[in-house]
């Protein structure tokens, strides 16, 4: 009798939780929709946008860091990869915004399956050392072979994105394009996550040993997530060089990998949207200091070190990383 | 037929011969157990038999079917399930979580239908939690499954990953010294949770050091000495047997003091 009263709080206490969850969601995601109406300075949805870009790249880089626990230096590449496809194929070959979406992704990932398959084994450490190498071949070709990708200077003049009859012109437009992407992302990371793919990454993470003793094949895995990861690199690069119109090296270097990984550890790692708070914080620093320059990395690296300290596993991470 | 069967298994490294011509049979339905001093071959007897070393010589049959040097994970998905010395339970995650991840075999579910057919994926999902909760059930874990793993005693954490072993409904399961750390009235528990996986119907093997707790429970013992098999019987001739008293006692010194 007294387990049946005290399950029956518990279900009430959950109920009213549930419609707590339901008023904060309704509230966010009408903020989030209606801010080009209530904000309108171009400038502002400009940053809002870059925000919405690392968000996709950290959501995918969270899969990859904090799921699977494998420390990428080299998302930048699969960024890039992304951005440099989509710019090839608009310009060059009269490819529409759509396809050329889907292909970055795609090529983006199976340069990730590339670089997985021969680090599956290495260990933590060196796995990440390669993958700064590799960010570094790529922006290094990138710069170099400029009859394909325009060296220094890279590609100019991408034209405007359309899907179907919507043309994607205004910084508004753009808006509302990263947040199709953003749900894009949200949804399919969560339906893998929820799955026994996701629960195969968490257990890597936990204990490598123990998860190929349940019957999870671990280098497979490994290179699963790391290609999926890539994936949504390369649909945030494909938006950057539609939104930019141009694509040039310099947007992938190793600090820009370095920034998202940031990104990800403030916002706190292995939980779905937890890296958004680590975006927006980055992001909106990054454009307070945009005066002092060199010295902006300095605030952001006295940022991250203020919130570890405070709050090891990040801002909305899971305990996981708390010790 | 026998369930599993080794045949004259050796693994040395370096000089070491820490397994030496092993062969032994396990019937299905039986509690095995494995006894013999610390570092006489056991846990890599263990390892051995679930590929996470690969044997220098000999071979391993699982059901007549041969799994020497066979991938851990491919040995698993066949059904042969393991603990390990020093606990492994995936910490920060929830209890249900460790017995969601064990039961990653069972759960049938193709990477192309969670993201095209996501009903029905979420629908054999929902089976899976429900199949994984009796496993809990088992072993009276069932109302913490919410709880991180972290925060569990060590005695239930130990239980847990037993249970986790058994999600994923092996043939032949292996547990390496399950009774390590455990007070009296915990091995106990284990002793009853042993019994009735048996009654289940999975076979069991066991290293163990605690004497009570392995002649309570093995039906057979395989006693190890050295990397080699010293004897086999039945728990009332091994504790008989003067030969396996010098082992665990040391030789009788002519002068005590």
């Amino acid at each position: 009798m007294e387990k049946d009263a005290g399950s029956l709080i518990q279900n009430n206490s959950s109920k009213s939780a549930v419609v707590r969850r339901i008023l904060i969601t309704g509230i966010c995601a009408a903020a989030i929709l209606g801010l080009p109406l209530v904000v309108q300075n171009t400038y502002y949805i400009g940053i809002a946008n870059f925000m919405i870009i690392y968000t996709i790249l950290c959501m995918g880089l969270n899969l990859i860091l904090g799921y699977t626990g494998l420390l990428s230096l080299g998302h930048a590449a699969f960024y890039g990869i992304g951005g440099y496809v989509t710019a090839i194929l608009m310009t060059r070959h009269g490819f529409s915004f759509l396809p050329a979406l889907l292909i970055s992704g795609i090529l983006a990932m199976i340069f990730g399956m590339i670089l997985g398959i021969p680090t599956r084994k290495v260990r933590g450490d060196y796995f990440c050392l390669l993958t700064i190498a590799f960010g570094e071949i790529f922006r290094l070709v990138a710069q170099a072979w400029i009859p394909f990708t325009g060296g220094a200077m890279g590609i100019v003049a991408i034209p405007i994105p359309k899907i179907f009859n919507w043309v994607i012109r205004s910084e508004v437009d753009f808006y509302y394009l990263g947040l199709i992407l953003v749900g894009f992302t949200w949804l399919s990371l969560t339906l893998l996550i929820g799955s026994r793919f996701g629960r195969a990454f968490v257990a890597i993470r936990e204990d490598d040993l123990a998860a190929s003793v349940m019957g999870i094949n671990t280098p497979m895995y490994k290179i699963l997530a790391f290609s999926i990861g890539s994936f949504y690199a390369g649909l945030a690069g494909s938006y950057l060089a539609v939104y930019q119109t141009t694509i040039t090296p310099s947007s992938f270097r190793l600090e820009e990998s370095c920034l998202m990984i940031i990104m990800v550890i403030v916002g706190g790692m292995g939980g779905m949207l937890a890296p958004i708070s680590g975006v927006i914080i980055m992001t909106l620093a990054t454009e307070a200091f945009r005066s002092l320059a060199e010295y902006r990395m300095l605030i952001i690296g006295v940022i991250m070190v203020v919130v570890l300290l405070f709050r090891p596993q990040g801002l909305f991470g899971t305990a996981a990383f708390k010790d | 037929m026998a369930l599993l069967e080794t045949r004259q298994l050796l693994k040395h490294f370096g000089g070491i011969m820490a397994v030496n011509d092993i062969s032994l049979t396990i019937g299905e339905g039986e509690i095995v157990g494995m006894i013999g001093p610390n570092g006489s071959g056991k846990s890599t007897f263990v390892n051995l038999l679930t590929g996470l070393y690969t044997p220098d010589k000999g071979q391993t049959l699982f059901r007549g079917q041969d799994i020497t040097g066979m991938q851990t994970h491919r040995i698993t998905s066949i059904g042969i399930s393991r603990t390990f010395q020093n606990l492994r339970v995936f910490q920060n995650v929830s209890v249900l979580t460790n017995i969601l991840i064990g039961r990653h075999c069972q759960i049938d579910n193709p990477l192309w239908k969670i993201f095209l057919r996501p009903l029905a994926a979420r629908k054999t999902e929902k089976e899976g939690r429900e199949k994984a909760i009796n496993f809990l059930k088992l072993a009276n874990l069932a109302d913490r499954m919410d709880e991180m793993a972290k925060n569990l005693p060590y005695g239930e954490q130990r239980l847990l990953e037993i249970c986790r072993a058994l999600a994923s409904e092996p043939a032949l399961l292996l547990l390496d010294e399950p009774c390590a750390g455990m007070n009296p009235v915990e091995m106990d528990t284990l002793a009853e949770f042993v019994r009735k996986i048996k009654a289940a119907g999975t076979t069991v093997f066991i290293i163990e050091h605690n004497m009570r707790f392995i002649m309570s429970v093995a039906e057979r013992i395989i006693v190890l000495n050295m990397g080699k098999k010293f004897m086999e019987g039945n728990p009332k001739e091994i504790q008989a047997d003067s030969g396996v008293q010098r082992i665990y006692l040391g030789e009788e010194e002519e002068n005590p003091c």
